[in-house]
């Protein structure tokens, strides 16, 4: 916004504010993120590269890689029904159900994780059952998917409710007036249009699951090449003083946080323009 | 709505279903479980384990950092939405997607990180140190912790509020003679309070459940630096699974409550000033008065 | 296909958007549903779609019962308030689209929806804009290929929900003479809603007027303009000069049998004349303002504190050349007068004011 003398303030207020705000940020979010890539290169690439070929980061890696892909059709097909239900019709209750899919967020991951526990875990109420019919939820990593699902289901949800809202259900009607199968409508018409919202839930939603720790932390038990994703991985080296180990694995992460927040920067502008192509759509010409 | 009213968009029942059966066993049922775990032990009991010395000094820590950490989250917030917002500096548009990263960055490595910045020999402990001022493995240390985790909460609630104050109100102000203090305190700042309120709410319910970063910094001495959620991981490492379930309960009720002021703040912030409006439309269109 | 409409009654929560609505539209008629916003309108031309449901009531589509059939099977056009075309869609693929959704024996060939597609859109005098994309079009324009979506499917019924509504002053009228001309050439009945009165006068061959869920009067578009069923009729459809009743308001009362009555007369602005000498049965007021307007003037006058407001052609005021302040005598030419039960009365034989 272009600011006028009327809107503006003194020179040296602008000063003060923009070193204040900019200054915080540095201190609490630019030289974390520089540290993680300067503490993992302490002793130089070879011995850098040499912590990321370690079979159990290697392994890591990947189980964080399967939990994710493995939660993200459960989180699209929530995300989509939910918000289809909520943004296009009227019903009693809806309200208490935005509060409910809020809840994670409030939660604290350990009593995400541990809700698990007492469900599936050895006394837990199904743990008898699971332990007769040898299923190992807890400890194994079933229960970090689910952990993993609980804590990362509100996010696409979140995205399209708002979205799906504010396109209103028009273009549907029309659809459907035309002739069109429910099928058609959703796959030709509602698709194409939340396919940016849908995609930045997708990103969020991936970037908690692959970087949660609370959660999964209580349900994995800590079997080193087996229950271990990256983030657990981290601690567990740092923890035996293996920094430039623990830092190797967490630059991996720490990469992931930027390409999510690129993936995110470009998704939102190409929202951005969605909206303002839906706002010349609809906005109707100004009747003189 | 009648029963025998059809809809026309398909698809309703499907959805609404799926929805309502997904939260149920993902989140009714393990919520529920645990309630009913903790019901073993009865009311008095499950205060009695709130209330135990340890208990309370991790409560005691757990909200008092969250709080501070929420509180100078909302100050320093308001100054960088502010300045996203309303001036224009170089690599704006990176520091404005930065803004996100302790959203993007899992706390893990959040923790390491800082703990080493801020620990006696880190870059910036070695230079706070000699000042007296101890960071890591200190009470201290979970703030800075919770400071990093719940940052963006404040800007991002802040930014799109500060985009849309008509800028005819502040000429308007200035017009009558408002300093441009006086301004910002009397007509911008009450047009902000609720939601920058909103992300303080959001800010200290996240603060108050974190855990994978503080760990790392907090030192984590029983008493001292011991938050909540630690007590309930070391309470079920040690078999004590009622005790972590009690804990877990009391952390339940809280989220809740503050999930329902959020929620309750989202809403005042949206309606408080809108609600002539829906009427006058309703009255004319009862009236019937031609448009 | 013709539409008929039985004791049809809808309600949103408390409140009663249609009451007992009886209607019949015959085959190829162009019918305007008028009314101001929240009389109902818009709910009962949903309800003949079948975008929303009746509480009772039947639609009858040629006679037979199409209240319960769905959206999709009912064959009708629809054009929307604000068009609702698919934004993702280029135009042609926004017109195609209700052929490319058939099942798959009904569904045309390639090359035929590519012929029927140009087809539409030249005939809405759109087709060198095939390729692009809703939002690079004007109003006016998506307004055209929103009707050349909906007559793709070769509809039995048009239908739409305030087609200029959104649009600015010149568009509409052109896009309304082009509609008219439109619905002449294809001869398929169509159901407009619309809340301006010039745009139903002008457009329709029977307008409905509506307030408060109900009918108020149907007829051709000189009937309802000309012969008001009921004071809302006579107030919606232009400007109009009340006169209430000695007994109701003190203001003025129409000389008849039983003046005592609680009546209302109304007059049209433009059926009231001026003159400089008194006039037999006209009385006397003062000239407060001359508002030229156009082709018209619009006079105000004043009499014993009342408000008259008086339009005169151009030629007419020049003749009188009128001046604020000046003496002048009116009388109207044309009165009518409802009771206090809102039904209209005999107008009296000598059509004379008393104050």
């Amino acid at each position: 916004m272009t600011a006028n003398l009327a809107t503006r303030e003194a020179g040296w207020v602008r000063s003060v504010l923009l070193a204040v705000g900019l200054g915080f940020l540095f201190f609490f979010l630019g030289l974390p993120l520089l540290a993680v890539f300067v503490e993992a290169l302490a002793q130089g690439l070879p011995v850098y590269v040499d912590a990321l070929k370690e079979p159990e980061t290697r392994s890591a890696i990947v189980l964080t890689i399967v939990i994710a892909l493995a939660v993200l059709p459960f989180n699209i097909a929530f995300g989509v029904a939910a918000a289809w239900a909520i943004a296009k019709f009227d019903f009693r209750g809806k309200s208490l159900l935005i509060t409910l899919i809020d809840l994670p967020f409030a939660v604290s991951p350990v009593v995400a994780g541990l809700v698990f526990i007492l469900l599936f875990g050895a006394q837990g109420t199904f743990g008898p059952w699971l332990a007769a019919h040898e299923i190992r939820i807890i400890f194994a990593v079933p229960g970090m998917i689910i952990a993993t699902l609980f804590i990362t289901f509100p996010f696409i949800a979140r995205e399209l409710i708002p979205l799906m809202q504010a396109q209103g259900k028009e273009e549907e009607e029309a659809a459907v007036s035309l002739g069109a199968s429910g099928w058609q409508m959703f796959w030709r018409v509602t698709l194409p249009n939340i396919k940016w919202g849908l995609l930045y839930g997708v990103i969020l939603s991936n970037a908690r699951a692959m970087g949660e720790f609370g959660a999964v932390s209580v349900v994995s038990g800590h079997i080193r090449g087996e229950t271990n994703t990256l983030p657990l991985h981290v601690e567990i080296l740092y923890n035996e003083y293996n920094a430039i180990g623990a830092f190797a694995a967490a630059s991996i992460l720490a990469l992931l946080a930027l390409v999510t927040l690129v993936a995110k920067t470009v998704v939102e502008w190409n929202m951005k323009k969605e909206t303002e192509m839906l706002n010349t759509v609809l906005a109707p010409e100004k009747i003189s | 709505m009648p029963a025998k009213n059809h809809r026309v968009l398909p698809g309703f029942g499907l959805a609404l279903g799926y929805t309502l059966v997904y939260l149920s066993l993902l989140i009714l049922l393990p919520l529920g479980g645990m309630v009913l775990k903790a019901s073993e032990l009865g009311f008095g009991q499950i205060i009695d384990i709130a209330l135990s010395e340890r208990s309370l000094a991790a409560f005691r820590v757990t909200f008092g950092a969250s709080l501070l950490a929420a509180a100078l989250n909302a100050f320093f917030g308001l100054i960088v939405a502010w300045i996203l917002v309303r001036y224009s500096f170089p690599g704006k548009r990176f520091v404005d997607a930065l803004v996100d990263l302790p959203f993007a960055l899992p706390t893990a490595v959040a923790g390491i990180t800082l703990s080493t910045l801020y620990a006696g020999n880190g870059w910036l402990g070695r230079y706070l140190e000699p000042l007296g001022v101890k960071i890591a493995y200190t009470p201290n240390g979970i703030v800075v912790a919770l400071i990093f985790v719940t940052l963006p909460f404040v800007v991002r609630t802040l930014q799109p509020v500060i985009e849309d104050i008509e800028s005819d109100v502040e000429e308007a102000a200035a017009s009558l003679g408002a300093s441009r203090w006086q301004t910002f305190s009397r007509v911008i700042f009450p047009a902000i309070a609720p939601a920058l309120l909103t992300g303080f709410a959001m800010a200290f319910s996240r603060a108050v459940g974190e855990y994978g970063s503080v760990i790392f910094i907090a030192g984590n001495l029983p008493l001292i630096s011991e938050i909540t959620p630690l007590l309930i991981i070391s309470k079920l490492e040690q078999y004590d699974v009622l005790g972590a379930t009690a804990l877990a309960v009391v952390m339940l009720a809280i989220s809740f409550v503050l999930l329902l002021a959020i929620n309750f703040l989202q809403w005042w912030s949206a309606n408080r000033y809108k609600n002539d409006e829906p009427l006058e439309a309703a009255a004319g269109r009862a009236a019937g008065a031609p448009a | 296909m013709s539409i008929e409409i039985r004791n049809i009654s809808k309600r949103f929560g408390n409140f009663v958007a249609l009451d007992n609505i009886n209607l019949a539209i015959p085959t190829g008629e162009l019918v305007a549903l008028l009314g101001p916003s929240g009389c109902g309108k818009t709910t009962l031309l949903r309800i003949i779609a079948g975008m929303e449901s009746p509480e009772q009531g039947e639609v009858l589509f040629s006679g037979s019962e199409a209240t319960h059939l769905h959206v999709r099977e009912r064959n009708v056009g629809f054009v929307f308030q604000h068009y609702a075309l698919f934004r993702h869609m280029t135009v042609f693929e926004n017109v195609a689209f209700g052929l490319r959704v058939k099942p798959r024996q009904e569904r045309p060939k390639e090359a035929e929806i590519k012929r029927r597609v140009m087809a539409l859109l030249g005939l809405v005098q759109l087709d060198w804009l095939a390729e692009r994309y809703p939002s690079q079009l004007s109003g006016g324009q998506r307004q055209r290929i929103a009707l050349a979506r909906a007559l793709a499917v070769e509809p039995k019924v048009l239908l739409l929900d305030e087609p200029f509504g959104a649009l600015d002053t010149k568009v509409r009228k052109e896009l309304r003479r082009w509609l008219r001309r439109l619905h002449d050439e294809m001869h398929i009945s169509s159901v407009f809603v619309t809340h301006d009165q010039e745009e139903a006068l002008e457009v329709a061959d029977r307008v409905v007027v509506m307030n408060h869920g109900k009918i108020e009067q149907i007829g051709s578009p000189d009937e309802v303009y000309s012969n008001p069923a009921s004071p809302f009729v006579y107030q919606f459809l232009g400007n109009v000069n009340v006169f209430h009743s000695r007994v109701h308001g003190g203001y003025a009362e129409v000389e008849r049998a039983a003046a005592s009555e609680k009546t209302t007369a109304f007059v049209r602005p433009h059926d009231i004349d001026i003159a400089h000498q008194p006039l037999a049965e006209g009385l006397q007021a003062t000239v407060l303002h001359v508002h030229p307007i156009g082709p018209l003037v619009r006079v105000e006058l004043q009499h014993n504190g009342e408000f008259i407001e008086v339009e005169l052609s151009r030629e007419r005021h020049e003749a009188l050349q009128l001046t604020v302040g000046q003496a002048v005598w009116f009388r109207p030419r044309q009165v009518r007068v409802f009771g206090a039960d809102q039904l209209p009365q005999a107008t009296p034989e000598k059509q004379a004011f008393l104050f």
